[in-house]
């Protein structure tokens, strides 16, 4: 059973067919790429890391072949294959020369539906997860970034890396990966196919994969509300050297919210569009000199769960108030100041521009369909895209800005050397 | 359609489907023309239809290693300026002007070259020549401009510090070329950074960013006869007079293995830099094989050892830089916390000198062929990447070379590596073994 879902939110989808598949000739570079995606990832693991470890240990062996087989097997015909764990889901991501395209289906369909779960591999990867973990613990802007998600998601799983915690990556074991891949199994399966390919074909080719998934099963309950932590200013201690970097912001809206767009919109005039354009860039490092980086975004990281207004800068201590200052007044001027009509046409010219380079690859398409399908959205049709910029003014734009932003709520993490 | 048409030793069929991937006769898909401008200006048309897109990269031979003595950054720092004014374009201008289109741009500094890059829809690239021709022109060197740059320049050099990968790498890089132009750092110092103001900035411009010192390549949805109109519209006006760059200057290698140590964060990480040949070197693309061989996918036997199997490393990488005097190839791994470094150190050499002793089979080395082309094939789909490596390739060797060098990574033999690997991989006759150890 296939089906193309249309604005269909993750609770609705119980009871319709196991299956969903979005399929796209693209061409070009005679390539395919195959995504396959199961809805259980760090989000709602029991355990820190048990969806990271989940998605990654589908590459590690299956009742047919061991990763030495998978890997080589793979390699062998130039595909790239690996299996991942990511906050929303976890799955297995194929490119391959368009020729190999069944090989690819069959090879990512293996990993999904026979997984062994090797235990001695899974004590590795949680092993080599926890020394990643580590490893970027030792870079000032991502260990800052952690501590801005706890800052803003506490208690919510958002609030932790999707790598989990050294402590609790040695605890999960391999039955906790297969208990999780099962659970999301039953809750349905999007399969996102692109490239130079025969759309009917791989339909088909899906169908005989994919087609005896039962119908979905109730997806998982969500997990507990971001709630953030009590104080407005949280820091953090980071090896740099005589750099403190600087995260402000806010949740804002989930994927679906009927703002998002207007809000896309906005992030570009606020600085998250070409080069160091935007209000905060060009206050920050154009006008001012205070840093390399400085951008921002208000719907970063959005999904099932809210996004967030964050603006990054990345500046010398002695400068750190002047930065932040900057940063709060140009969220504020946004907020309460409104938008100027130039600036709403320059920023809708940007977003309706840049839709061709979003659009160029079998990779980009993939990935395009599988969010499509993903939110129930219809992110794969660049008219529908183009006609939902056009249909904003500056008044819906303003109007959002107003409810979304508020920078009275504005949080401040600082990644300070220490 | 044609294929670029290749035999290679043994099981080529899968290497040659997997060069198929591009069609038009070349490792790049679409139609290239070449012209010549009166100015000297070296233009490449690449005509590739797959979106409505069209990149334009600017390439001039002009580097770090073109810095004057005491103003090292100096090229760097000019590639910052020329975002910052000249005639047409105020500061900031150009980045508004790109958004207000829809586009994006971007440049970076090497050590043998600058570019600048634009990617627009194809309807509206032409303003990307505009751009270069002005900024080439008449660029401002606002005295005011160039302290806040400076002032920027110096976080990206703080940022640069604080990242353990990058500081170790810049460490290595300068031991390893110690005496050599590329061991200085792109982003030059903080004390030469001060000394270096509009006066210098703007005497590297004069003497480098001439027409006949720089590759254009448009690519993209543009037809030749278009492009070379706007080309010779807007930058054949541009006057000639570069300054001629020295030939390549000889590297004077580390005799033995030169061992660094620093103390940051809390992972150890192990960097070893081998010296490599030129980038147009025969050698080159076999050493990229190696490369490969060592250390891209699973199955390599770096990963293997010590990642999958050994499990002493979290990740391991192995890399191949493309320069015009000489090249480096590194290996990078990050230790997993508890491992005695000097295990993976030992283990490390060790399957160094077990390759250098041992001929690869055939079947190992048609993996890494197969894993090598398809990370070209992979990495060359959009039209951005396609333009950036055709003209940083047209600006230091030639026309010919991206393909000459894919025909040889195809043509490379198990025999022919085993050689190379003698040649190249043996880190006790030149090399420098870099160690960032946790504080701890």
């Amino acid at each position: 059973m296939v089906e193309t879902a249309d604005r269909v939110t993750a609770a609705g989808r119980a009871g319709r067919p196991g299956l969903a598949t979005r399929v796209r000739r693209v061409e070009g570079a005679p390539v395919v790429a195959v995504r396959l995606w199961l809805d259980a990832g760090a989000r709602v693991e029991s355990i820190p890391g048990q969806g990271l470890l989940t998605g990654r240990m589908l590459e590690e062996g299956t009742r047919r072949r061991d990763w030495r087989r998978i890997a080589a097997d793979a390699e062998g015909r130039g595909m790239e294959l690996s299996s991942f764990g990511a906050f929303e889901g976890h799955g297995v991501n194929v490119d391959a020369l368009a020729p190999d395209w069944e090989l690819a289906l069959e090879w990512a369909a293996e990993l999904v539906r026979e997984p062994s779960f090797p235990e001695d591999r899974c004590a590795w990867l949680g092993k080599q997860a926890a020394a990643e973990l580590e490893g970027l613990a030792d870079q000032p802007d991502v260990k800052s970034a952690w501590g801005f998600l706890e800052h803003l998601y506490t208690p919510h799983p958002r609030c932790r890396p999707v790598l989990g915690d050294v402590a609790s990556l040695r605890t999960v074991t391999a039955a906790d990966c297969a208990g999780l891949h099962r659970a999301a199994l039953a809750g349905g399966l999007i399969a996102a196919v692109a490239g130079v390919i025969d759309e009917d074909a791989v339909e088909l080719r899906l169908e005989r994969l994919f087609g005896d998934l039962p119908p979905r099963a109730e997806p998982f309950p969500p997990p507990v509300a971001p709630a953030g932590l009590p104080e407005r200013r949280h820091q953090v201690k980071v090896e740099s050297e005589d750099q403190v970097h600087l995260y402000v912001g806010h949740l804002t809206v989930p994927r679906r919210h009927p703002d998002y767009t207007a809000l896309e919109l906005l992030a570009v005039i606020l600085g998250s569009g070409a080069g160091l354009t935007g209000r905060i860039p060009t206050r920050i490092r154009e006008r001012e000199g205070l840093a390399y980086t400085a951008h921002a975004q208000t719907v970063a990281g959005a999904g099932e769960d809210p996004g967030r207004l964050v603006a990054y800068v990345a500046t010398a201590p002695a400068t750190a108030s002047q930065a932040e200052k900057g940063v709060v007044e140009e969220i504020a001027r946004l907020a309460d100041d409104g938008i100027g009509d130039h600036e709403l046409e320059e920023a809708r010219s940007y977003l309706l521009g840049v839709e061709p380079f979003r659009r160029e690859t079998a990779r980009q398409w993939a990935e395009l369909l599988l969010e499509a399908e993903q939110y129930g959205l219809p992110l794969d049709d660049p008219q529908r895209r183009a006609a939902d910029l056009r249909a904003l003014d500056r008044r819906t734009c303003e109007a959002a800005a107003r409810r979304h932003l508020r920078p009275a709520d504005l949080r401040v993490t600082i990644g300070l050397p220490g | 359609m044609s294929y670029l048409s290749l035999a290679s030793s043994g099981a080529a069929s899968a290497a040659a489907a997997a060069v198929a991937a591009f069609p038009g006769g070349s490792c790049i898909p679409g139609r290239r023309q070449y012209a010549r401008l009166a100015n000297g200006l070296t233009v490449c048309v690449l005509e590739n239809r797959q979106a409505p897109v069209v990149t334009t990269a600017l390439c001039l031979r002009a580097g770090t290693s073109d810095d004057p003595p005491g103003h090292g950054g100096a090229a760097h720092f000019l590639e910052h300026m020329m975002f910052k004014g000249s005639a047409r374009f105020g500061p900031g201008e150009i980045d508004r002007r790109t958004q207000a289109l829809g586009g994006s741009n971007n440049a970076f500094t090497s050590h043998d070259s600058t570019t600048y890059y634009f990617s627009f829809a194809a309807d509206r690239w032409t303003e990307a020549l505009a751009i270069e021709a002005d900024r080439m022109a008449s660029l401002t060197l606002d005295p005011r401009q160039v302290a806040s740059e400076r002032q920027v320049i110096r976080e990206e050099i703080a940022m640069y510090e604080s990242e353990p990968w990058d500081a170790l790498e810049v460490a290595v890089q300068a031991r390893l070329f110690r005496g050599h132009a590329y061991g200085r750092p792109v982003l030059g110092t903080r004390g030469e950074l001060r000394a270096t103001g509009r006066e210098e900035l703007a005497a590297f411009q004069r003497c480098f960013y001439r027409p006949d010192n720089a590759v254009l390549v448009v690519a993209g949805e543009a037809s030749e006869e278009t492009v070379l109109g706007e080309v010779e519209r807007t930058l054949g006006g541009l006057p000639p007079g570069a300054e001629r760059r020295a030939g390549a200057a000889p590297v004077p290698w580390p005799g033995g293995m030169v061992r660094l140590r620093r103390r940051k964060g809390e992972v150890p990480r192990l960097l070893l830099a081998l010296p490599a040949p030129a980038g147009d070197h025969p050698d080159h693309a076999l050493l990229r094989l190696l490369a490969a061989l060592l250390g891209s996918g699973r199955s390599s036997r770096l990963y293997r050892a010590l990642v999958d199997e050994g499990q002493l490393c979290s990740w391991v990488h192995t890399d191949l830089t493309e320069s015009l005097d000489a090249g480096h190839l590194t290996i990078a791994a990050e230790v997993v916390p508890g491992v005695e470094p000097a295990r993976v150190e030992g283990e490390l050499l060790g399957l160094l000198a077990e390759l250098v002793g041992t001929r690869p089979g055939l079947e190992e080395v048609e993996r890494a062929r197969q894993v090598a082309l398809a990370d070209w094939v992979l990495h060359h789909e959009r039209v951005e990447q396609q333009a950036l490596s055709l003209a940083v390739a047209l600006a230091l060797f030639d026309a010919e070379h991206l393909d000459r060098q894919m025909r040889r990574l195809l043509a490379a033999s198990p025999a022919a590596l085993h050689e190379a690997a003698g040649r190249y991989l043996r880190p006790e006759l030149g090399s420098v073994l870099g160690w960032s150890l946790p504080r701890s």
